[in-house]
């Protein structure tokens, strides 16, 4: 008991924020600070710090589930200029040291909610100590006209790319916000170890994750998807959201597609999961194209197992049947 | 207050010069000390040590109090200042090339040579007033840090004020003569400082942590040394309080037979003191009888037995003395045995002497025996003295032919990382009392040290328990006196699943190679009737079948093919059909592979059926690993690590592995060998 008390970790105090940010300029940061309080307050690499809510993240929500915590928290987003909300999972393994880190990215008309309702990642997640990342599909509240008029484009539908078209370039920034200032927003505030992280995901997540692993080889240890958009230039889903955010240049859409991304991909250091239900829907409509996916891997070396699951559909419980295989195979690489 | 004592002391202990160290509170103190003293902000040279962690109670989550968060600010905002670390983010974001204004040092530095002292003192004077901003006002303030005029921010530092300064104040300013280093340059010296500082300060956390288990371990034998003394005085007490108990009892039954005595003593002397009173009282009442006026005749008749009575009893001696005396005796309770017991308490009973174990037998060899002997665990023993010397010089009456080593039925012997089962033949004609096996390291090829060594009845052949990476030896001794004969002969290995390919369950086209573990396809003739059947052979499936691995837990073997191999591997029991194809039935298990004109097709077999898979990359090298306790069957891409499926599947019996060949080619296996930990991570 003396051993214990004497080893608690030190805990950090809540920073309120005392005030909005007066100046022109951008103001430092929260990071910085967060670097700064922890150089002076004397902590080492192992100790953990914890939670501590400085001016950007406010949490939402906060359920103890397996011994740990799945919480949601919001902030405003730089990339994204509204305010953005996460789920994120920290395992119990988080109270004692830094814990790699999985992203999922969700589907068409999702919220960060999705996932953490239903999908039943938790227990997979706190065996294997894993810190499971949600994010939301789009930015809201924009205000953008046109915005709420389908549900396979705009609100709920940002495609993880980074649009260049009106009226969505200010805002519909996904790929750079779930590449860079997710991962270094999740770094400062949580018990993250920022060389190992994974991202896998469904449906329009599932080609969110491989665009992101694709395009950015090294960074992701692992990825895998469940009824990913592979080929989304030759699907109806992609032609209409590439047209909507990136204009009619191809070569732009080519940039954001799994497909032609595998023919160029440098190495061959990456091990793709996916998992396709048989029964559908959207596989059978011609909007999945797996098979193209598979040809493009097989010809450049990618290893990829891909699963075609009978009975199974689009649906979470689909995903829920399979997450734990998944969750495995992102431990095995994140936990090596 | 012991705790925090103690952590004085370990603190105390080790703290450098010109360090100082905060105490660490168990518990949260509203008193806690401050990060920093107040003190002016020349104290810029980087010596800090401190910690300014709070360990809240178990269980607690954020503190929120305001007042608690505004110190913290404070002391941040101290911070902050002290290393001018607002001025050194302005450098930063000038270097991410944020949009800023240009420092304004620089500027006012090209432009400021020919300005006169008037705009020097203003602007110093400016300078020291946004300074006292500085101190007073919050965070958030610094924003608005922008003296009246123009932007004037430090970009130098004066290495004698230890301030951050403007290059302008010191070419006009006090800090004209003072020496100035670059603000950078400061800066990292500063954090050089804090780094060192705060690995000094992991190093403390160390100690400290070390200091606690050992307190912890302290902690513990004080309690233990307690109570041995305890015991140790009850028993004293015990010993002591029955001793006196009984001297007391003994005593005071003395003392009551004494009393009794006495009051026997007085009592028949009051009883016969009674009895002469009658006597008396009678006589007395005769003679007056007697003397009322009666005949003369009479009288004398009747008063001269009388006069006889009464001389008789007269003269009867009256004892009227005491008999006894109403004091007791003094008794005194001997305590001198006492004190002797209560002078003993501290001694310790000289130990009990071993008692040697009779002679275990395969104990002795010719130069060495093992004794074995019991302790008292209530005795404190130093050290033991063992001597020895021989009894006889006897010669064994007859003698005998040391028996000849057992013959190892090497095929029939199988193993695993968690047993082995070894079969041999005796190969003497006299019958052995018993075998040892012995287990030891193999070390480069070497026998190394012997780990275990096991006695096994000749009648029975189990595994004894083994661990894994160690060779089998068997090493036999024999009963007899003197004589013995030691012969090591390694002949199996622990590491890994070991199986063999059991020919009598091929299928004719399949033969194994002549390393026991590679088996080829021959060409596929048109008959079937040509062909010489084995009776437990496959006669469809061109497939073979391994030995049992009987041993609980987890095996691993690979197997290397060709790209265009068409083959099949995986499990099977004992009875699968041999009529059947592997994989077909529920019987077995397997991977397959064959290759149609559009790509290589997998399949993952049982029952039947197997689930849609697709693999992009075909394995040349897969890796098998059985689970019995988890009852999996997994197949890997050992080239890649990539795992490829896995079977659950309740293995209601032991299984054998299986392989088969669709078309000619060869296949190896490759067992006995440990998991790549690659897989083991699954």
């Amino acid at each position: 008991m003396l051993r214990a008390a004497l080893l608690r970790p030190p805990r950090f105090r809540l920073l309120r924020h005392r005030g909005p940010p007066a100046p022109a300029s951008p103001p430092p940061a929260p990071e910085d600070y967060i670097l700064l309080i922890h150089h002076i307050l004397g902590l080492n690499k192992s100790t953990v710090s914890r939670t501590a809510e400085i001016m950007a993240l406010k949490q939402i929500s906060s359920n103890k589930c397996f011994e740990g915590f799945q919480k949601v928290f919001e902030h405003d987003s730089i990339e994204l200029k509204c305010k953005m909300r996460f789920g994120i999972y920290l395992p119990p393994k988080a109270e004692i040291g830094k814990c790699p880190v999985l992203y999922w990215l969700s589907g068409l008309t999702c919220t960060e909610q999705n996932f953490i309702t239903k999908s039943g990642f938790h227990q997979a997640a706190a065996e294997h100590g894993l810190i499971v990342v949600a994010p939301d599909t789009s930015p809201r509240g924009c205000n953008i006209e046109g915005e709420d008029e389908s549900w396979d484009f705009g609100t709920g539908a940002g495609f993880y790319v980074d649009a260049t078209e009106e009226p969505w370039k200010t805002n519909y920034r996904m790929y750079s916000y779930i590449k860079d200032e997710l991962p270094k927003l999740i770094k400062a505030n949580f018990p993250a170890d920022s060389e190992r992280m994974s991202i896998f995901g469904h449906s329009m997540g599932g080609h969110g994750a491989l665009i992101l692993a694709l395009k950015n080889p090294g960074k992701y240890k692992s990825v895998s998807a469940f009824a990913p958009i592979c080929n989304p230039v030759q699907c109806p889903w992609g032609k209409k959201a590439f047209g909507g955010y990136l204009g009619s240049d191809l070569t732009k859409w080519e940039a954001y597609d799994a497909t032609h991304l595998v023919k160029s991909y440098p190495d061959s250091h990456l091990d793709i999961l996916i998992d396709q239900g048989k029964d559908d829907q959207f596989l059978s409509a011609g909007q999945l194209l797996p098979d193209n996916f598979i040809a493009a891997c097989t010809e450049r070396k990618i290893p990829v197992v891909f699963r075609l699951q009978q009975g199974y559909d689009h649906s979470y419980f689909f995903i829920a049947t399979f997450v734990n295989d998944h969750i495995r195979h992102h431990a095995k690489y994140l936990n090596a | 207050c012991f705790l925090h004592w103690c952590l004085e002391l370990a603190l105390s202990r080790s703290t450098p010069e010109g360090l100082t160290f905060y105490h660490m509170d168990l518990y949260e103190s509203k008193g806690r000390l401050e990060i920093f003293p107040e003190e002016p902000a020349g104290r810029g040279d980087g010596a800090l040590g401190e910690t300014s962690e709070e360990s809240t109670g178990p269980g607690e989550d954020f503190r929120s109090s305001d007042q608690s968060a505004y110190d913290l600010e404070k002391e941040v905002d101290e911070l902050t200042k002290l290393y001018g670390l607002d001025e050194d983010k302005e450098i930063d974001q000038e270097l991410l090339g944020v949009a800023e204004q240009e420092l304004p040092g620089k500027d006012s530095q090209d432009e400021s040579q020919p300005l006169h002292s008037a705009r020097a003192y203003d602007e110093l004077h400016n300078h020291a007033s946004s300074k006292e901003e500085l101190r007073s006002d919050d965070r958030q303030d610094e924003q608005n840090i922008q003296p009246n005029s123009e932007e004037e921010a430090a970009d130098i530092y004066c290495a004698t004020c230890k301030i951050p300064i403007r290059a302008f104040d010191k070419l006009f300013g006090d800090h004209k003569d003072h020496e100035v280093t670059q603000l950078a340059n400061a800066v990292e010296s500063a954090k050089e400082e804090i780094q060192k500082n705060m690995c000094k300060l992991e190093e403390q956390v160390t100690e400290m942590e070390n200091f606690a288990s050992h307190l912890e371990e302290i902690f513990i034998t004080v309690e233990e040394n307690f109570g041995r003394q305890e015991q140790n005085f009850e028993m004293h007490y015990n010993e002591v309080m029955q001793t006196l108990t009984q001297r007391y009892e003994e005593k005071v039954e003395g003392l009551g037979e004494e009393k009794k005595q006495k009051l026997e003593a007085l009592y028949g002397q009051l009883v016969s003191c009674g009895e002469n009173l009658d006597t008396c009282k009678e006589l007395m009442e005769t003679i007056q009888e007697l003397c009322k006026d009666k005949e003369k005749a009479d009288f004398i008749k009747a008063a001269i037995p009388v006069v006889d009575r009464l001389g008789e009893f007269l003269k009867k001696d009256m004892d009227l003395e005491l008999s006894t005396l109403p004091d007791f005796e003094d008794r005194v309770i001997d305590f001198s045995d006492v004190q002797q017991l209560m002078d003993s308490i501290n001694t310790i009973a000289a130990p009990s002497a071993p008692v040697i174990n009779p002679q275990a037998p395969n104990s002795a060899t010719g130069t060495s025996v093992r004794v074995c002997w019991g302790l008292f665990s209530d005795d404190t023993v130093e050290f033991y003295q063992l001597y020895y010397k021989q009894v006889s010089d006897d010669t064994p009456s007859e003698e005998q032919a040391a028996p000849s080593p057992p013959i190892i039925k090497r095929k029939e012997s199988r193993s695993c990382e968690n047993g082995a089962l070894v079969c041999w033949e005796s190969g003497n004609m006299n019958p052995v009392d018993s075998y040892t096996v012995e287990l030891s390291k193999l070390t480069n090829g070497e026998n190394g040290d012997i780990i275990t060594d096991s006695l096994i009845n000749p009648n029975l052949d189990p595994a004894p328990a083994l661990q894994p990476s160690v060779s089998l030896c068997l090493h036999y001794l024999m009963q007899f006196l003197g004589a013995e004969t030691n012969k090591l002969q390694p002949f199996c290995s622990l590491v890994g699943t070991y199986f063999y390919l059991n020919e009598d369950t091929a299928h004719p086209l399949l033969s194994v190679l002549e390393d026991g573990l590679t088996i080829a396809c021959s060409e596929i003739e048109n008959l079937e009737c040509d062909l010489s059947f084995r009776d437990n052979g496959f006669t469809r499936c061109i497939a073979i079948l391994g030995s049992m691995i009987p041993f609980q837990g987890k095996h691993y073997w690979e197997v290397e093919v060709d790209e265009n191999m068409e083959y099949r591997v995986g499990v099977a029991f004992e009875n699968t059909h041999r009529h059947g194809y592997l994989g077909a039935n529920s019987s077995s298990w397997c991977m397959r592979h064959i290759v149609t004109p559009a790509r290589h097709k997998y399949e993952f077999l049982h029952s039947g059926t197997t689930p849609d898979i697709r693999i992009t990359i075909p394995p040349k090298r897969i890796g098998i690993l059985l689970d019995y306790d988890n009852w999996k069957l997994s197949f890997f891409n050992l080239d890649i690590a990539q795992h490829l499926y896995t079977f659950n599947s309740h293995f209601q019996h032991y299984v054998h592995p299986c392989f088969a060949l669709e078309k000619p080619g060869l296949l190896r296996i490759r067992n006995g060998i440990a998991m790549p930990t690659s897989i083991t991570l699954l």
